[in-house]
């Protein structure tokens, strides 16, 4: 489906801003969200597939506003919801 | 299954927007390319995001005129694509495979 | 590390999750902090250049790794194989009338058990959109000005291979060993947005 991550040839994007000497990662939680993701995948609590799928589905607004890894961390959650490990005040911590 | 196309064969993408998970960018909908050659073979990736177990498919590098996909331009898009995603276009025989009903 | 309140607040709750998910049984002890450290110690820039390098002075194994790039790669000592599942990796060659540049428009594939993490930019709805359509403005913002005769080819990572470019062997380095010559070839130039 023509979701918002589908921007290939798309116009209006800026131009192109490049970090010298840039870290494989800009903070812990961002490396923290790297390897959850990774655990998550190997023991099958969802596939690659199913995690991109949730990435796409955030609204497009949010999705253009977040940055890498928040992207990560939204679709980690709708998962964890979705496939019942957890429910979402839970994962809010409400 | 034997893979359907091979390199230099013009294939056509689908103009099909299907609901939800999908690898065929929207730019290179419904455009004519040609085969460079074969990636390999694996399930869909429509049917994985959906839960569904598939067999491998044949995966193309399918490479596109920058004009045919944008009117403009005078590179070239390689674009990687399941065999799903992609009809014969001219050049093949439309009896043999019927997938020619589109002009 | 940025300090402000967002990242903050972000990062109280990716611990309140891992937790969550330590106490359900589906993180191990110690185990984000075992895949963060093999991760960082995993994949770098520098086994680009290796492959590079060699492909530069071997004339028989840039045929090989053009062929074959998995097979090949497994000569110098590498492989695709420390991600999730081994990955095809494909490798195009800049020559003086083609140069390759790789995008995954999609979302953000690159070739991470190999080369290392990917820049910013490279997972940007700025690039991802741009370089399809005009490479040579993209290119150009890089600091890559190419001939005006000189092809392009994009290639969208859409699929299952990752792809890397081997840029052009700069002129005047015909006294330089391999590992002098790894030394000049950057991320930049394996993605296609650097002449080296």
């Amino acid at each position: 489906m023509s979701r918002i991550n589908d921007v290939g040839g798309m116009v209006g994007f800026p131009a192109i801003v490049e970090e010298t000497d840039e870290p494989g990662f800009h903070a812990d939680w961002e490396a923290h969200v790297f390897a959850m993701n990774s655990a998550l995948i190997r023991r099958g609590v969802y596939n690659l597939d199913e995690f991109r799928d949730a990435v796409e589905r955030m609204p497009p607004a949010a999705y253009l506003e977040a940055s890498y890894y928040e992207k990560w961390f939204a679709a980690i959650t709708t998962l964890l919801a979705e496939k019942g490990v957890a429910t979402p005040e839970e994962l809010t911590g409400g | 299954m034997a893979d359907r196309f091979g390199p230099g064969d013009p294939v056509r993408t689908r103009t099909l927007d299907p609901a939800g998970h999908t690898r065929l960018p929207r730019y290179a909908r419904g455009a004519v390319g040609e085969v460079v050659e074969s990636a390999g073979r694996h399930p869909l990736a429509d049917d994985r995001a959906r839960g569904r177990s598939t067999p491998p498919q044949a995966v193309y590098h399918v490479r596109f005129a920058a004009a045919e996909l944008f009117g403009t331009g005078d590179h070239s898009v390689t674009v990687e694509l399941w065999e799903d995603y992609l009809e014969a276009a001219a050049g093949r025989d439309p009896v043999q495979d019927g997938s020619d009903h589109e002009r | 590390m940025s300090g402000d309140h967002a990242s903050a607040a972000i990062a109280g709750q990716v611990r309140h999750v891992e937790t969550l998910l330590e106490r359900r049984g589906l993180l191990a002890d110690g185990e984000i902090d075992r895949r963060i450290d093999e991760f960082l110690a995993g994949g770098s820039p520098a086994n680009g250049a290796r492959i590079a390098a060699r492909a530069w002075v071997d004339p028989a194994f840039r045929e090989r790794l053009l062929a074959d790039a998995n097979g090949a790669i497994g000569e110098v000592g590498l492989s695709m194989s420390g991600g999730i599942q081994e990955q095809r990796l494909k490798v195009v060659a800049n020559s003086d009338t083609e140069h390759h540049v790789v995008v995954c428009t999609l979302c953000s594939c690159y070739p991470i058990a190999l080369l290392g993490p990917s820049p910013t930019w490279y997972k940007s709805e700025a690039y991802r959109s741009r370089v399809v359509r005009d490479p040579r403005a993209v290119l150009a913002e890089f600091g890559l000005q190419l001939p005006p005769d000189t092809r392009i080819a994009v290639w969208d990572a859409s699929a299952e291979s990752r792809y890397m470019v081997i840029p052009r062997r700069p002129a005047g380095t015909a006294g330089l060993s391999e590992v002098e010559l790894a030394g000049l070839v950057t991320r930049n130039g394996l993605i296609g947005t650097a002449a080296v």
